[in-house]
Parts: C-alpha cells; sequence; structure tokens
C-alpha cells in the first residue's frame, strides 16, 4: 500500500515537472521533428492549455457527478456563468478578470444552491436531475443569446488592454496562458483531495451510495448536495474566466454548449470518476487522442474518396501506401469522429470503472508478485 | 417513575386505505433493551420509519427526550441520539467496511483521523476489525448485518432501533451477534429490537410490545407476554417453538 502510494507519487512528480519545463523545450527542433507537418511547438502548448482546462473542468465536475453521485448535464451553464460575469465586468467597468473571476464563482455558487434548492426541494433524483440540469443550461444560453448587455448572439468581445500585465489575464505569448492553465488544474486537483479526505468527501460518498443510509447516520442529505452544486458550480465559472481571456472572445453558443458538458463528464468517467485523479487521467488519455485524430484525418480536407480507394484494383502494398496518402491528407472528415466513439465504447466496455482503477489494480498485482 | 426516552402515543399511518401502524403506542425506558415484536406485515418496521423520521405519521406523537419529533428529518432525529439500522440492508457498497462506519462516526467528529479511530474502536466492539478494508458490497448477509449495526453504533447513539439484525443468519453468527448486543447494552446504549426469534426476545429484552394489524394487543414482561393468550393468538399458525429455532 505504502510503497504503491509513493511509485504513483513519484509518477506524478515527474509528469509534473516536464510539463512545467515544456514552454522551454517545445519550440526545439527535436520537438518540432515530431509534431505533424507544419505545425509549431506553440500549437503543443496550446493543446497543453486545453488539457489543463479540461482536467480542472472535469475535476469541478467530479465533485458533484463523481463524488456525490449527481449526474449534472449542464455545467457549461456554470463554465458561461464565469466567461461572462468576469468579461461583462471587465467590458463595462474596466475591473481586472482576476477580481471578476471571483464575483462569477461567486454568482455561480449561489445559482447553484438555488438550482440544488429547487430541485433536491422536490425530490428530484437521478435522471430528473440530469434533466433539469440540461434545461437550465439552454435557457440560460437562450437569455445570454436574448439581452443586449450580453452581447446577444454577436458575443462578447474582449478588448485588449493598452499593456500586457498579469494583472490585466491578458498575454501577447501563450506561455502565461500554460502556466495559469495548470495553475488551475492543480488548485482543481488540491480541491479535489482535500473534499475527497474530508468529512464532506464521505458524506457525499454517502449519499451517493445510499441517501436513506446517509440520513439515517445523522447526514443532512439535502443540505451537502447543495454545497456540492455550489462549491462544483463556483470551480468551473473560474475555468469559464479563463477560457474567455484565453480566446478574448465568447459567444453563448460556445460557452454553454451541450458538448462542453458532456465531453467533461467523459473525461472523467473514462478516467475514474469519484476518484481525485480520475479526471485528470482521463482528459490526459483522451484529448490527446481527439486532437491527434483531427489532425490525422481532417487536416486539408482533400476530396479523394475512401469507397473509390477501396475498390481500386492495385497491390495491397501500393493501396496501403494509397491509403496513408488519403488519411494525411486529410480525408474522411467523419473518421476522427468514429475513431474517438470507437474508443470510448471499447474503454467503456473493458474498463466500466475508468482507467485509474484499473491501474490501481495492475499495481496492486505487480507489488504482489515482486514479494 | 423510571427515565422514559421514547414515547409514541396513538400513533397512524395509513398506505391509501391500508392501514399499516393503527393507534400504536410504545414507551421505552432508559438503559433497557425493549423488544417490538408481531407477526409478519404487522407494522413494525412502518413503526420504525414513523419513529426514526422516515415517515411522517398521520396521526399521533412521537416524543424523544421530552421532545416532539413528528415531521423532523432522520438526520436531526439521529443529531439528538437516536439512530435505526435497515430490515433491508442499507450498507455504501462501494466504500470499505471502515469507510462504512467511519460515515457513522463523522456524526460527532469532523476530523478524519478520529473518525477513523472510532470507527475501528467499533469494529473491535462488534468483533469485525479483520474485514475493514473489504468492500461492503461484496459481504455475505451476516457480514452486512454487523456493519449495518456498527454504522449506527458509530453515531453514538442513545437510543438505537434495530430492525431484524439476526434474520437470515445462522445459529453460530447469531450467538455472535446477541453478544455483540449485550455489549452495547453494557455501554449504556438503549435498544429497541424488532425480531422474529422468539428466544432471543424472551432472553434479550427487558420489556415486550406486540403488534398486529398495527395496533398494540400486548405490553410486559417476556413472562407476562409468554403467558398472554392475545399473543398466542396472534402467532397461532406461526412457530412459536423457540427451542426448535434456536437449535
Ligand atoms: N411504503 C408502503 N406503501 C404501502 N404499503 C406499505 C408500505 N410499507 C409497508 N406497507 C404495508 O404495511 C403493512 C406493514 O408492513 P411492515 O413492513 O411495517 O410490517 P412488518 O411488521 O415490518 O413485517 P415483517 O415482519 O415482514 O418485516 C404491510 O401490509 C405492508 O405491505
Ligand atoms: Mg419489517
Amino acid at each position: 500500500m505504502y510503497s504503491r502510494l509513493k511509485t504513483s507519487y513519484i509518477v506524478y512528480g515527474v509528469v509534473l515537472l516536464v510539463l512545467l519545463s515544456l514552454p522551454i523545450y517545445a519550440e526545439s527542433d527535436f520537438i518540432v521533428a515530431l509534431m505533424p507537418d507544419g505545425l509549431s511547438g506553440s500549437a503543443l502548448l496550446h493543446v497543453g492549455i486545453l488539457i489543463f482546462m479540461f482536467a480542472y473542468l472535469s475535476s469541478s465536475w467530479n465533485i458533484l457527478g463523481g463524488f456525490a453521485g449527481q449526474l449534472s448535464l449542464g455545467h457549461a451553464a456554470f463554465f458561461g456563468i464565469g466567461a461572462y460575469t468576469s468579461s461583462l465586468f471587465y467590458v463595462h467597468f474596466g475591473l481586472t478578470p482576476w477580481i471578476g473571476m471571483i464575483g462569477g464563482a461567486g454568482l455561480a455558487a449561489l445559482v447553484g444552491y438555488g438550482l440544488g434548492f429547487v430541485s433536491y426541494k422536490y425530490g428530484l433524483k437521478g435522471p430528473f436531475f440530469a434533466l433539469v440540469t440540461i434545461a437550465f443550461a439552454e435557457i440560460l444560453r437562450l437569455l445570454f443569446l436574448y439581452f443586449d448587455f450580453t452581447g446577444g448572439p454577436l458575443g462578447l468581445l474582449i478588448p485588449l488592454a493598452s499593456e500586457y500585465t498579469f494583472w490585466e489575464y491578458q498575454f501577447l505569448e501563450k506561455e502565461p496562458y500554460y502556466y495559469i492553465a495548470l495553475g488551475l488544474m492543480l488548485f482543481g486537483i488540491l480541491i479535489s483531495a482535500i473534499v475527497s479526505t474530508s468529512k464532506f468527501g464521505y458524506y457525499l460518498r454517502a449519499i451517493r451510495e445510499s441517501e436513506e443510509a446517509a440520513e439515517a447516520l445523522g447526514i443532512h442529505s439535502m443540505r451537502n448536495k447543495m454545497h456540492a452544486v455550489a462549491l462544483s458550480a463556483a470551480m468551473t465559472a473560474l475555468g469559464g474566466t479563463f477560457y474567455a481571456q484565453y480566446t478574448q472572445y465568447i459567444v453563448p453558443d460556445d460557452v454553454i454548449k451541450i458538448a462542453l458538458s458532456i465531453e467533461i463528464i467523459l473525461f472523467a468517467v473514462i478516467g475514474g470518476s469519484g476518484l481525485v485523479m480520475g479526471p485528470v487521467i482521463g482528459t490526459f488519455l483522451l484529448v490527446p487522442v481527439g486532437e491527434m485524430s483531427r489532425v490525422i484525418f481532417e487536416g486539408g480536407g482533400a476530396g479523394a474518396s475512401l469507397v473509390a480507394l477501396i475498390n481500386e484494383n492495385i497491390p495491397a502494398g501500393e493501396k496501403f501506401g494509397k491509403y496513408m496518402d488519403y488519411l494525411s491528407s486529410g480525408g474522411g472528415g467523419g473518421l476522427a469522429i468514429l475513431l474517438y466513439g470507437v474508443i470510448l465504447i471499447v474503454v467503456c466496455l473493458v474498463l466500466p470503472r475508468g482507467v485509474l482503477p484499473a491501474f490501481k489494480k495492475l499495481g496492486a498485482k505487480m507489488e504482489q508478485r515482486n514479494g | 417513575m423510571a427515565d422514559i426516552l421514547l414515547e409514541a402515543n396513538g400513533v397512524t399511518k395509513r398506505f391509501g386505505g391500508l392501514v399499516a401502524v393503527n393507534q400504536a403506542s410504545i414507551t421505552v425506558e432508559k438503559g433497557k433493551i425493549t423488544g417490538l415484536i408481531g407477526p409478519n406485515g404487522a407494522g413494525k418496521t412502518t413503526f420504525f420509519n414513523l419513529i426514526s423520521g422516515f415517515m411522517n405519521p398521520d396521526e399521533g406523537d412521537i416524543i424523544y427526550k421530552g421532545q416532539r419529533i413528528n415531521g423532523m428529518r432522520p438526520s436531526n432525529i439521529c443529531k439528538l441520539g437516536m439512530t435505526r439500522t435497515f430490515q433491508i440492508v442499507k450498507p455504501f457498497p462501494e466504500l470499505s467496511v471502515l469507510e462504512n462506519v467511519m460515515i457513522g462516526a463523522f456524526n460527532n467528529t469532523a476530523n478524519t483521523a478520529r473518525a477513523r479511530q472510532k470507527a475501528l474502536d467499533v469494529l473491535e466492539l462488534v468483533e469485525y476489525s479483520e474485514f475493514a478494508s473489504i468492500s461492503a458490497g461484496a459481504l455475505p448477509v451476516a457480514g452486512r448485518k454487523r456493519v449495518e449495526v456498527a454504522k449506527a453504533l458509530a453515531t453514538e447513539p442513545e437510543l438505537l432501533l434495530l430492525d431484524e439484525v439476526l434474520a437470515g443468519l445462522t445459529p453460530t453468527e447469531m450467538w455472535g451477534m446477541i453478544e455483540v448486543l449485550g455489549k452495547v447494552r453494557d455501554a449504556g446504549i438503549s435498544i429497541v429490537i424488532v425480531e422474529h426469534v422468539m428466544a432471543v426476545i424472551m432472553s434479550l429484552c427487558d420489556h415486550i410490545v406486540v403488534i398486529n394489524n398495527g395496533e398494540n394487543i400486548a405490553s410486559g414482561s417476556p413472562q407476562e407476554i409468554s403467558d398472554n393468550p392475545a399473543v398466542l393468538e396472534a402467532y397461532l399458525g406461526a412457530d412459536f417453538n423457540a427451542n426448535e429455532v434456536m437449535g
């Protein structure tokens, strides 16, 4: 047990060191040579930023969905609240997003309490709670589209700061965003670890496993669930502010989309939901697969037909070469999604609890074998 | 007059046309083991649900330590010192036995290390320490019943409501559990126990309340109950031979 813990800490430590130093060698010839054609080291940083942000969002969702077992399918709503609150404060009052994001998190927490109160007061559980969260996100998206002060369907352009300073939360280079995103992810892991080992975390797991048994043991299930919604919402909102600052432009259809809500759940479920590192591991596995398959299969979108290629009467070796040409020239648009879907299905079938529990089991087995 | 911990007076619960509990009453004295018995479907579990806050009575009062607790949340009732177990046990299946018991222990502390220590002590008491790291979902019936009792004990109750914690156990397992209950009583915890095994009820209880069709039909000492013709009639056809049950 002890030595296994130590091994995993060493692995995490090494990975962290690599990530911390990545910007230093991202532009080196060696790394650039490894990347697919035409991509620079800054693309690598971009992927890193995406991974950290999604790992953070997925960890935030995990506190509600994983620990407490409350399936929220509408977390994009809290993401949007965070993105819009800090951005509106910045656009209208020039308030730095560092402070605006606290406002966004606070607002998301309040909204989370309200949503939790209404849902749990009327005993909406499981799929019914999930439906409420979807409906809530959709309504919020429509409201943001409707109102003028949010910029409506045109969205909100975050004006460039006169000076790029840390205080403005705007940077010319990718590196600062990279480190902020990394910091967010570490923050998410820290909060998850604290929750997981605290009374609150034990109570959330108890509620997930049996709400009645939890109540019998003195756990106010409704109150604890509401705290979980609020905490998870507030954390997600901080991610929204980061996204707004990174892209400098937000529209409702982009920040409050169901695809986002679903994606962060997938990462957690594939990695191992209800575990501190589950969402992080899931994101580190899935985002690169998604990005790679996109680059490989959708790169340029040249119009060769796969069916024609399959039917062509040429030697197998030559055909294989042509397949590769076809793929690398960016044929077959939907293939990326297809491949991604197949990977998800396979992982779900083979490892229903996620990747992390399987790793742990493997580690325990190897330890046993080694004495 | 002895110290009265719990008093339920004229409690009624209807499910549509069915009156599951009908003007039922029970008085629980501090430090005693009180038996609640009656044939299948008599309304014992429903009565427990009403007392512990899982259901709201249609009529009657439930007074715990002088306070009327009708309509109070189960968690708040637990905070007052009354905890129940479930006839159909409700473990936290994905969590280990130790974690299951820790969740009860958090009732009196916010400190994880202290909750763990308390849980280990309780597991020691119910003689189940060796299974601490096993998933509760993987346990056999006897184990689940032990964990059910351990979780409740970890909340440090003054009054423990036990709903058929002996059902489904082999005689050996049953005596193990009875020994545990003796220790619980000696620790000064009052108990209300629902049980079908008469030998156990007769030997363990200080006072017995009998209900049938949701109504009180008798109450008194084990001796008085076993001599009561109304009780015998209620159980007519049921196995009333204690020696046979206990082997
Ligand atoms: N939630 C419910 N809805 C409708 N009817 C119920 C409900 N719970 C119990 N009943 C009915 O109320 C009556 C009393 O049931 P209860 O479970 O309290 O009996 P019991 O004395 O605990 O029986 P057993 O010894 O079999 O556990 C039964 O007829 C049962 O079918
Ligand atoms: Mg019953």
